[in-house]
């Protein structure tokens, strides 16, 4: 999939660092204009209900004029985050959506949401922590994609 | 048709993740217990798996796990256990078992719809929630518009003068599309009221909101009038149903069929009655400081003419400027008509611009929109604008009327005539010096659609 982008290692100590890292990456590899606006965006979803979700995953995600395809950026933070997430425990794995904010039924969202879906895995949740390179991540996630458009 | 023991709704505010995975979740407990499920997502591509009647019917139970409206009134009668998205990640296990243990709550018809409906107010700030019921009257307006607009302008191939029987271009197909197009031009306001009603209180809101804007349309108050009469009866019935809450329960069926509607509509009406009153005097009013103005400079008239046209497009205060223009048309004066004419045209061709120049920053529907304003515009249908200003009054309606003035100046700058009172520039042919009328209405035009499409811009980008 060549809009998934996979970083191991990041150090960030806080939620608002995070969406810092995040945003700028985003415009770094091309695929939003607006860092600022991003950010918002990630904000804002956030105060809608938190994205943390349970086990050290946290799946943030804004909807932007800025974004200009949909994308996924994957992050494995050397330091747990607090994030309020809904079982208290702090995040670790950080897999974060990005949507255009024109984009409508287009199978790109589907596949964001298979992303989504994925996390409910167990399976996928062990292997991903096993995981420790950008390739192996990467392997682990289009296979697991492969396997869901199948079904 | 399979049968599922449980059916399920989710869905959460960006509809990408959280839907998903609560649907992912639920599934995966109810097949751990061998238990049929089924769940309908309403995510961002829109509902899917949507359950069917027949499947509503036939459940045991419903979970709503939703931060977002999943029209719950459909659930009318069944159990329902009504939890946020996250619980149904969290707790997918717990809450199949709860639903099969026979937990939740019977839903009644219009109670369980009312409770939601307050519950979802008072979490969300007033502006977005005014914002959300106007889009609610526009989404529902905007075919009526463009339906009945290009019948109208489909005529006027004919002919501008193609329905009038009394008129040589008279022609029997001709008349016929334009009357369609009439009537569902005239649907216009009473949809609109209508459906903001029932974006603010749901299926009783209406009843209430059609009658409301039916009476804002026949007493010419245009649009504005039926933003009026939307928010006036959504906001009568929500204050109906929290006064008669203290009724017992068993007048609830009552309530929906007879008191709500009644009362609602007796209530709005009078109010809306009121309301429309005076717009025959301001009509009136404005007619007569029109015409003071009819000899004076072409700056300070096209203004005048431009901000009437633009502001309501349709309103009293646009027909003042229109039949003005007419009635001085019948007495030989064609050059102030030309300036009334610009500037009823300028409006739809403002929202082409903005989506053609801007479009990326558009919805898919209001971009289409925009495009079919080129038609409507060109052949002076005003209307064509009006579900781009109703969706933003305060913002669109200074822009429209900027860009109508310099159509309206510029027009009456070049010393423009058209002896015609409708049609647009498909009286061209008639009009002298119709090719710097044309380049006055698109300067006015295309101002205007750039604002629009730099306000657009703007809007979309902080949210």
């Amino acid at each position: 999939m060549e809009n998934l982008f996979v970083y191991t290692n990041v150090a960030a100590n806080t939620r608002e660092a995070v969406f810092a890292f995040l945003s700028a990456k985003i415009v770094e590899v091309g695929k939003a204009t607006n860092e600022q606006a991003v950010k918002i965006g990630l904000k804002q979803r956030e105060a809608e209900g938190t994205t943390g979700m349970m086990d050290g995953f946290a799946i943030p995600h804004a909807k932007s004029e800025s974004i200009e395809e949909p994308t996924i950026i994957i992050l494995k933070l050397t330091n747990a985050v607090a994030w309020d997430s809904l079982d208290g425990q702090p995040i670790k794995y950080v897999i974060a959506l990005f949507i255009p904010a024109a984009e409508a039924g287009t199978s790109h969202l589907a596949l964001l949401s298979q992303m989504a879906r994925m996390l409910m895995d167990e399976g996928f949740k062990q292997a991903f922590i096993t995981a420790s390179t950008q390739e192996e991540i990467v392997g682990l996630i289009d296979f697991k994609l492969e396997g869901m458009l199948k079904k | 048709m399979a049968k599922y023991r449980l059916i399920v709704a989710t869905g959460c505010p960006t509809g990408i993740a959280h839907t998903y995975m609560a649907q992912e979740a639920l599934e995966q407990a109810a097949k751990k217990k061998g238990i049929s499920i089924k769940v309908e997502t309403h995510g961002q591509v829109g509902v899917e798996n949507r359950l069917t009647d027949q499947e509503i019917i036939e459940a045991e139970a419903v979970i709503i796990a939703a931060d977002k409206d999943v029209q719950p009134e459909r659930f009318a009668g069944k159990r329902i256990i009504d939890v946020s998205v996250s619980k149904g990640i969290k707790e997918a296990d717990q809450l199949i078992a709860a639903a099969l243990n026979g937990e939740g709550v019977i839903s009644e018809k219009v109670e369980m719809a009312e409770g939601d409906k307050e519950k979802q107010h008072a979490q969300q700030s007033i502006g977005h929630s005014i914002y959300k019921n106007l889009m609610n009257g526009v989404s529902h307006m905007l075919p009526f518009v463009v339906s009945g607009g290009v019948l109208i302008a489909i005529s006027f191939l004919w002919g501008i003068y193609s329905a009038d029987p009394a008129n040589a271009q008279y022609n029997e197909f001709a008349a016929n599309l334009n009357r369609i197009g009439g009537f569902a031009m005239s649907m216009m306001v009473p949809v609109l009221s209508a459906f903001i009603a029932e974006g603010i209180a749901k299926r009783p809101g209406l009843v209430v909101g059609f009658v409301g804007g039916l009476i804002a349309s026949d007493g010419g108050t245009g649009f504005l009038g039926g933003i009026i009469s939307g928010f006036l009866a959504g906001y009568v019935v929500l204050g109906l149903i929290k006064a008669l809450k203290p009724l017992p329960k068993t007048l609830d069926g009552l309530k929906a069929i007879f008191l709500y509607p009644v009362l609602g509509v007796l209530i709005t009406g009078l109010i809306m009655t009121v309301i429309s009153g005076p717009m025959a005097s301001i009509n009136e009013g404005m007619m007569d400081f029109l015409a003071g103005f009819e000899n004076s400079s072409p700056l300070v008239l096209g203004v005048i003419v431009g901000c009437m046209c633009a502001f309501d497009m349709g309103g009293p205060i646009n027909k003042a400027a229109y039949v003005t223009g007419t009635a001085l048309l019948a007495q030989g004066n064609t050059s102030f008509m030309a300036g009334v004419s610009a500037a009823c045209i300028a409006p739809p061709l403002i929202t082409g611009f903005a989506v053609l120049l801007f479009g990326k920053y558009f919805e898919p529907n209001e971009k289409n929109a925009g495009l079919v304003n080129f038609i409507l515009g060109s052949t002076h249908i005003t209307e064509g604008a009006i579900p781009f200003a109703a969706k933003d009054p305060l913002r669109v309606l200074p822009i429209m009327m900027l860009g109508s003035s310099i159509a309206a100046v510029l027009t009456y700058f070049f010393r423009v005539q058209v002896p015609a009172p409708h049609g647009g520039f498909l009286v061209l042919p008639v009009v002298t010096h119709g090719l710097l009328w044309v380049l006055a209405i698109l300067a006015g035009s295309i101002a205007g659609g750039v604002l629009l499409g730099l306000v657009q811009k703007r809007k979309s980008l902080s949210v």
